[in-house]
């Protein structure tokens, strides 16, 4: 098993799902807002989302970060980075359960894309937006994404691919 | 960590990136699949790889993959216990190719012999449903004893099984 590594930003900790993030998960997939991301879903199945994510480390050697604040509320969102079969290209994706309107998605995308230019050597990297999802598409603007093409997938539907700046274009 | 566990004709191991297309032809065979799930998509038959290999890192158990000794994949077996269930589980499925020749049946010792001896369970169960013969077959000739029936969280009401250690030369 790769050990999962702990980032930490300004106000947040990047850290490894586990079990202990299950209530906000599933409350998070029982609302409204888990629409344009799969939901809504049970806890059961859930559970066998965050299962999925922790598998996807092992799998492909990075994955995505449950966020803490430092001090405060824990198990806020899911951040990172994210390639699982029927994805056009390896993502970098955000999530937020609660805590939004702090900028906190913000903050750690931009570590997750630290990562993968810094640590990982990616060289490019992108993020599948859902059309719908003007929120989700402004933190993207404000990572510097520019629209690339479109993409058909077979269970979320056509997503829009905005391809992140360069490693040598955020020097 | 996830061990590995050989017998004699097979390797039980963690599964990797390479077995995607091995989860994939399996859920794409809609008869083959159809007591677990299936048929899935591609795009759905990784998330399930990518499930296997969570439940280790939550539960401490899962399931393998296994393979001949050549490492031709041939199917999966292990331990299993979602979130929700009222039971932990011996599974176990195969690419219907190596169906016929008692690799489950092999494997599943091996899995059954893991979780007495080095998980320490005081019992190991499984359960299926009423219409899965093959399954009921298999888990009679590992010596499991109906001990009661349950509904579970899918709204199913199945016989739940426990099942024996297995002797040793019968496991190996």
């Amino acid at each position: 098993m790769i050990p999962i590594p702990t980032l930490e930003t300004e106000r947040l900790i990047m850290r490894a799902p586990g079990q202990q993030d299950l209530d906000a998960y599933a409350d998070f997939y029982a609302s409204e807002r888990s629409h344009m991301v799969g939901g809504p879903l049970t806890r059961i199945e859930v559970w066998r989302w965050l299962a999925s994510v922790i598998g996807h480390w092992q799998l492909r050697g990075f994955g995505r970060w449950m966020l803490d604040e430092k001090n405060g509320s824990t198990s806020i969102g899911l951040v990172g980075l994210h390639y699982p079969e029927g994805w056009p290209e390896a993502e970098i994706g955000w999530t937020m359960f609660s805590g939004e309107g702090k900028g906190y998605a913000f903050e750690a995308a931009q570590a997750a894309r630290r990562y993968a230019y810094d640590t990982l050597g990616w060289t490019t990297a992108v993020s599948l937006i859902n059309p719908a999802n003007t929120r989700s598409l402004a933190l993207g603007k404000r990572m510097g994404v520019t629209h690339d093409y479109d993409y058909e997938h077979p269970q979320f539907g056509t997503l829009a691919v905005w391809r992140h700046p360069s490693p040598e274009a955020l020097q | 960590m996830i061990p590995t566990l050989e017998t004699k004709r097979l390797v039980l191991r963690a599964p990797e990136l390479s077995d995607a297309p091995v989860y994939a032809a399996f859920f794409a065979d809609a008869a083959g699949s159809g007591n677990y799930g299936g048929p899935l998509r591609a795009d759905e038959a990784f998330h399930v790889l990518c499930r296997d290999l969570g439940h280790w890192q939550l539960k401490g158990f899962g399931k393998w993959i296994v393979t001949l000794h050549d490492g031709t994949p041939v199917g999966g077996c292990g331990l299993i216990h979602p979130e929700g269930w009222p039971s932990h589980e011996l599974t176990w499925w195969l690419l219907t190719e190596y169906r016929g020749q008692r690799y489950a049946n092999e494997a599943s010792r091996a899995a059954i012999a893991f979780a007495y001896d080095t998980l320490g369970w005081p019992v190991v169960e499984t359960h299926m449903r009423d219409e899965n013969t093959a399954a009921r077959r298999l888990v009679e000739r590992l010596g499991g004893a109906k001990t009661r029936r349950a509904t579970f969280p899918d709204g199913v009401t199945r016989d739940v099984y426990s099942l024996p250690r297995q002797s040793a030369e019968a496991a190996a």
